[in-house]
């Protein structure tokens, strides 16, 4: 498994390479890209160079669901995708089928490898065949989607040879449907004047709800009283419970996932850094008590080793 | 001609009949949509799909057979549920996904159905906000018709809205390419696949196989009101709704103009 990392600034590629990552990627100005944090301090160009010299990989996310522009942009759009793979861009991240369908209009190839995104999610064999046949060459894994059930998109993947990715369970995992999620932004419910306007869909965001069963099914009085207890719990602190988990990500590494990403552009340079070197040393646990342990005694060492970790300040897990 | 639709989902004509709205519903409502649009723990069996829709087919009402975003598990159910409505196949049956694998499992098995992206499917090709509809782009519209999907199933259509379909010959699309279905009164906010409801904690031990509740759903729906949101949000299940208020309808009439030929009625979120 390798390790692939965010980069928001040309100055960070250096030090996430020597923290471990193996690959890195970026989102751009002037390509529309999902979530924040777009690349500072030079263009694909340099950005490419840099990764190059240090023999690492560069992926550019052009993973937005919403990439609105009219059909005379949409070409634009493409000869600025084709750019930047001449630029040194490896690989494309996307989410979007309109650029699939732009690139098959237009009778030219994919201006690159292409990693689908977790914004389009898949979560079946079948979703991974559909866009499979549309060129990709890596399959990113939502959050939403545990490895147990990802026997078969495993087996569609490496019939296909496209490489298979997942995050890291404790950087990432948004248990709402990642890029459809509009309790996120108030795009359809307002704020009242003067509070702040958080997340709704974040731990801790929504503090001192009401929460009150309605339409109540005959005989069901009770348990919709138990069930009022646990949704204010979810709608308050806790959130609704997390697939992924340590076990999840042992799973996925004995699996032979060939990726795991580290991906919150907007964190500081210096959050970054110990981020990757938390993935590596959570890495390095998990190949050492694999090669050390038969795989249910590894597995139990490293859910155990991990659940007491509270970062590398205490020393390595 | 806007087309009145009512979503039934997992509910039988007999319990419907039990509850006695059955005889109402077919009485106001010309189509039917069955099965489950949320959760695959809620697709009914095959069996009984196939005896729904064929009730209402026999009773001349058209029917939209639902599907949810779906996992390996949630995929095999929904082979069965092809395989028995392969023999309903007719102009007044149709299929809602929303996913693209249920697309997938259509075109492998050859169901000749008209297909239909549903609410969690819309995202690929419009952006919806309150006071905004919009084509992303011609390529995204045109990803789907191509594939023979020209109806796109969508929440909060509201008159104020501004759409880009005056511009649909710059932009590259005919506004005859497509029709939507409008799904009121609840806009679906947000899913999620630990159903909030019915979901069991999940311990850093445990790697889950699916998520197995005991369909607490069915128990209620829930009120959620945060002090600082205006409106209130209801959950029902694995999501969150948005009951949203009358001034986002347009008047029926300039529904046709925004290219809404069908209204389903949700009578639950």
């Amino acid at each position: 498994m390798k390790i692939v990392s965010c980069f928001s600034r040309l100055s960070e590629i250096e030090p996430l390479a020597a923290a471990g990552a193996d690959e890195l990627y970026c989102a751009v100005a002037d390509l529309p890209s999902f979530g924040y944090g777009v690349l500072k301090g030079g263009g694909l160009k340099a950005a490419a160079r840099k990764a190059h010299a240090l023999g690492k990989k560069l992926s550019l996310a052009v993973n937005s669901m919403r990439i609105t522009y009219a059909a005379g942009q949409m070409k634009t759009f493409a000869a600025r995708l084709e750019r930047a793979a001449a630029d040194g861009v490896d690989s494309f991240i996307v989410a979007s089928p309109s650029v699939f369908e732009l690139f098959s209009r237009l009778k030219r190839p994919l201006p690159g490898p292409v990693h689908l995104s977790s914004v389009q999610p898949c979560l079946n064999s079948l979703t991974a065949r559909y866009f499979i046949r549309l060129g990709i060459s890596r399959l990113i894994l939502p959050s939403q989607v545990a490895p147990l059930e990802c026997a078969e998109i495993f087996r569609e993947c490496r019939a296909a040879r496209v490489e298979t990715e997942v995050f890291d369970y404790r950087f990432f995992g948004c248990v709402y449907v990642n890029g459809r999620c509009n309790l996120h932004d108030p795009v359809f419910h307002t704020f009242r004047e003067g509070a702040g306007q958080p997340a709704l869909c974040r731990c801790a965001a929504g503090k001192g709800p009401s929460v009150k069963p309605v339409g109540i099914a005959p005989g069901s009085g009770p348990e919709a009283l138990r069930l009022t207890r646990r949704l204010y719990a979810r709608m308050t602190c806790s959130g609704p419970p997390r697939l992924n988990n340590a076990a999840a990500f042992f799973d996925f590494f004995t699996m032979g996932t060939n990726y795991l990403k580290y991906g919150t552009r907007a964190d500081t340079p210096e959050v970054k850094v110990r981020k990757v070197k938390e993935l590596r040393a959570m890495l390095d646990l998990a190949e050492g008590l694999s090669r050390d342990l038969p795989r249910s005694g590894a597995r139990a060492a490293f859910i155990d080793r991990m659940t007491r970790w509270r970062g590398l300040e205490g020393g390595n897990p | 001609m806007i087309e009145r639709g009512l979503k039934v989902g997992g509910l039988t004509p007999a319990q419907m009949r039990a509850g006695g709205s059955l005889d109402e519903a077919l009485g106001k409502f010309e189509r039917f949509y069955v099965g489950a649009e949320f959760c695959e723990n809620l697709l009914p069996g095959a069996e009984e799909l196939k005896r729904t829709a064929g009730f209402f087919l026999g009773k001349g009402k058209k029917v939209s057979v639902v599907t949810p975003p779906l996992t390996e598990r949630g995929l095999k159910n929904l082979r069965r549920v092809f395989k028995a409505l392969r023999p309903l196949a007719c102009q007044e049956l149709e299929l809602t996904v929303n996913d693209f694998g249920a697309l997938e499992l259509a075109r492998e098995l050859g169901l000749d159905l008209k297909v239909s992206a549903g609410r969690l499917m819309y995202e690929n090709l419009f952006r919806i906000r309150a006071s905004v509809f919009q084509v992303v782009n011609s390529y995204a519209l045109h990803f789907f018709t191509a594939r023979g999907v020209n109806r796109f199933e969508v929440s909060a259509v509201g008159a104020r809205q501004l759409t880009n379909f005056g511009k649909a010959a710059a932009l590259g699309f005919s506004l005859s390419e497509f029709s939507l279905t409008l799904y009121y009164p609840y806009l679906n906010l947000s899913s999620t696949r630990t159903c909030l409801l019915g979901t069991p904690e999940i311990g850093p031990q445990d790697s889950v196989t699916g998520i197995d509740c005991r369909r607490e759903c069915r128990t209620a729906s829930f009120e959620v009101a945060y002090p600082d949101v205006k409106e209130k949000l209801l959950v029902r299940g694995n999501t969150v709704f948005l009951h949203f208020p009358g001034k986002l309808y347009p008047a029926e009439k300039s529904l046709a103009a925004r290219r809404v030929d069908r209204l389903v009625y949700c009578p639950l979120p």
